[in-house]
């Protein structure tokens, strides 16, 4: 499919994560940092809690952390029903050290024995598809899988 | 330190209509709404006309506009709306005491209207418009999915049972059997049942998940003052906070500390304010918009902690007669029916009135929390005369 996430955007949230999102599109992980005192901002934001900047540095970073936690979805949900023939499926959210811990979600691909909190995944960038609702994605696979073609 | 709302008010009179499945009422929404309004007005012996304040949570669409020219109110004089879905019930409690102990409003209705056929509330209302991206592209929409995450850190990492979801829900729906109105009542709730039922969000299978009722409950609140001259045994509101701490709040999935229902900071108030603790409490109403957010919720209120979880959270430690907690009396969301929690308040009221098709045997000190794992939330403490 040829197009931007930003002709499907999706309104809801905080809505300050479209850089995220065109990283991805670039092939990049990007997540911010406060430009003024270095706090990591995930969930992205329009001002700094931290110290009151307004303005973000978005940072290209390794994809990599660990499994947070997941959840495995039995049923295709209404509004992820472009999913249906994917079930069960698993979607997890990945803590990523390097990123003062923010927690990034995505689909995860691996084995079930190593479907576990505390396990080292790297994110590998998917390009939009109808599943992911036009936007680029992440899957999470164990890092132990080694190198996907 | 002790609140100056504490006792400031109390509820008087509950209205319930039956409950319906999902998009099966004959009646829609407003008229609902009326009929539960007008039933709690009945229950407390005030006259419709006299209610003068108007108060729900997130998402409801029956405000004292539409609803005043039906009622024959001669003044609205408050209006309002916790600003959080399922978590802001014992909040707009709250609101109504605050309403009335200030003088703003004398008869304050707080309720709850739902039909999926007149206003699509599920699909549009409550989802649509306010999920992150974050989680629709990584096929994450429901609550039942979200909220499965936060339990299945609780369960791996924190170490409590799974067996305690089990727990949650075979007592919900065994107190259903002896509630008439029970959406649930014929549903035999045994292990294996649970057991073979399927998965829908790993840790959660059908049995763990809510799912919406058409219906509407009401209750009417009134100054503390005016109660005592009121027919019914007035339920007084001792203590209902709403918030989140630091580290809370809209933060898809990076709430530090990963909390199991985000109640602590409201819990540790209610407390405080109420001067009773987890010990004191004759019956509890919890929350489930899942049942492993329900066992977060008396985590997160102090009557047990992740290690003794599953000494606490037992089938016969939840029941009534017995139970040294008993939860849930009426069904609860699971079983009685889910209104987005409304009808929890109603019960905890009855427990106090001492007329729950469950009764804890003088029960004094009736406990209501607000939705689990919101992005905010609220608690609630209701307590007889002999508590203030
Ligand atoms: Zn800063």
């Amino acid at each position: 499919m040829e197009y931007k996430f930003e002709q499907v955007k999706i309104v809801g949230g905080i809505g300050a994560d479209d850089e995220f999102w065109r990283g991805l599109e670039r092939g990049e992980f990007c997540l911010p940092t406060c430009a003024s005192c270095g706090t990591w901002m995930w969930p992205a934001h329009f001002r700094c809690g931290a110290c009151g900047a307004w303005e973000m540095q978005w940072n290209a970073i390794e994809p990599r952390g660990t499994i947070f936690t997941w959840t495995r979805s039995w049923y295709a949900f209404d509004r992820v029903s472009e999913r249906t023939a994917d079930v069960p499926y698993v979607s997890a959210v990945v803590e990523i050290p390097h990123a003062g811990g923010a927690r990034v979600m995505g689909i995860y691909e691996g084995t079930d024995e190593a479907l576990r909190i505390g396990v080292d995944v790297v994110g590998h960038i998917l390009p939009p598809s109808e599943k992911t609702k036009g936007y680029p994605s992440i899957v999470w696979r164990p890092a132990s899988s080694g190198p996907v073609a | 330190m002790m609140s100056k709302l504490r006792g400031a008010a109390a509820v008087v009179g509950i209205g319930q209509t039956p409950y319906y499945k999902r998009g099966a009422s004959p009646h829609p929404e407003i008229k609902l709404a009326l009929q539960a309004i007008v039933g709690a007005c009945e229950d407390a012996g005030i006259d419709p006309t006299d209610v003068d304040g108007f108060i729900s949570y997130a998402s409801e669409r029956n405000d004292a506009q539409k609803l005043m020219s039906a009622l024959g109110t001669k003044e609205v004089r408050f209006a309002s709306l916790a600003w959080i879905h399922g978590g802001g019930i014992p909040g707009a409690l709250s609101i109504a005491a605050m309403a009335v102990a200030t003088g703003q409003a004398n008869a304050v209705v707080v309720y709850r209207s739902m039909a999926e056929s007149s206003t699509q509330r599920l699909r549009v209302m409550v989802a649509q418009g306010d999920t992150a991206a974050q989680y629709l592209v990584n096929g994450l929409e429901s609550p039942a999915q979200i909220l499965a995450l936060r339990s299945q850190r609780m369960i791996e990492k924190h170490g409590v049972p799974r067996d305690t979801l089990k727990a949650m829900a075979r007592a919900t729906y065994y107190h259903a059997r002896n509630n008439p109105r029970a959406y649930g009542r014929n549903t035999v709730l045994d292990d294996e049942t649970y057991d073979n039922a399927r998965l829908i969000s790993e840790p959660y299978n059908l049995f763990d998940c809510s799912r919406e009722n058409d219906g509407a409950c009401a209750v009417l609140v009134v100054s503390a003052e005016r109660a005592r001259d009121l027919p019914r045994k007035p339920a007084y509101i001792l203590s209902a906070p709403m918030g989140t701490l630091n580290g809370g709040g809209a933060l898809e999935e990076n709430i530090r500390p990963y909390s199991f229902a985000g109640q602590v900071g409201v819990a540790t108030r209610m407390w405080a304010e109420s001067g009773y603790g987890p010990k004191d409490v004759d019956v509890a109403q919890i929350y489930q918009n899942m049942t492993g957010m329900g066992v977060g919720s008396l985590i997160d209120h102090g009557f047990c902690t992740t290690e003794n979880a599953g000494e606490f959270i037992t089938f016969d430690n939840l029941i009534v007669p017995g139970g040294s907690l008993p939860v849930n009396t009426s069904g609860g969301d699971l079983a009685e029916g889910f209104i987005h929690g409304m009808g929890l308040v109603a019960e905890a009221v009855r427990q106090i009135r001492g007329d729950s098709v469950n009764q804890v045997p003088g029960a004094k000190l009736s406990l209501m929390t607000g939705g689990p794992g919101d992005t905010m939330s609220s608690t609630g403490l209701l307590g007889s005369e002999e508590t203030l």
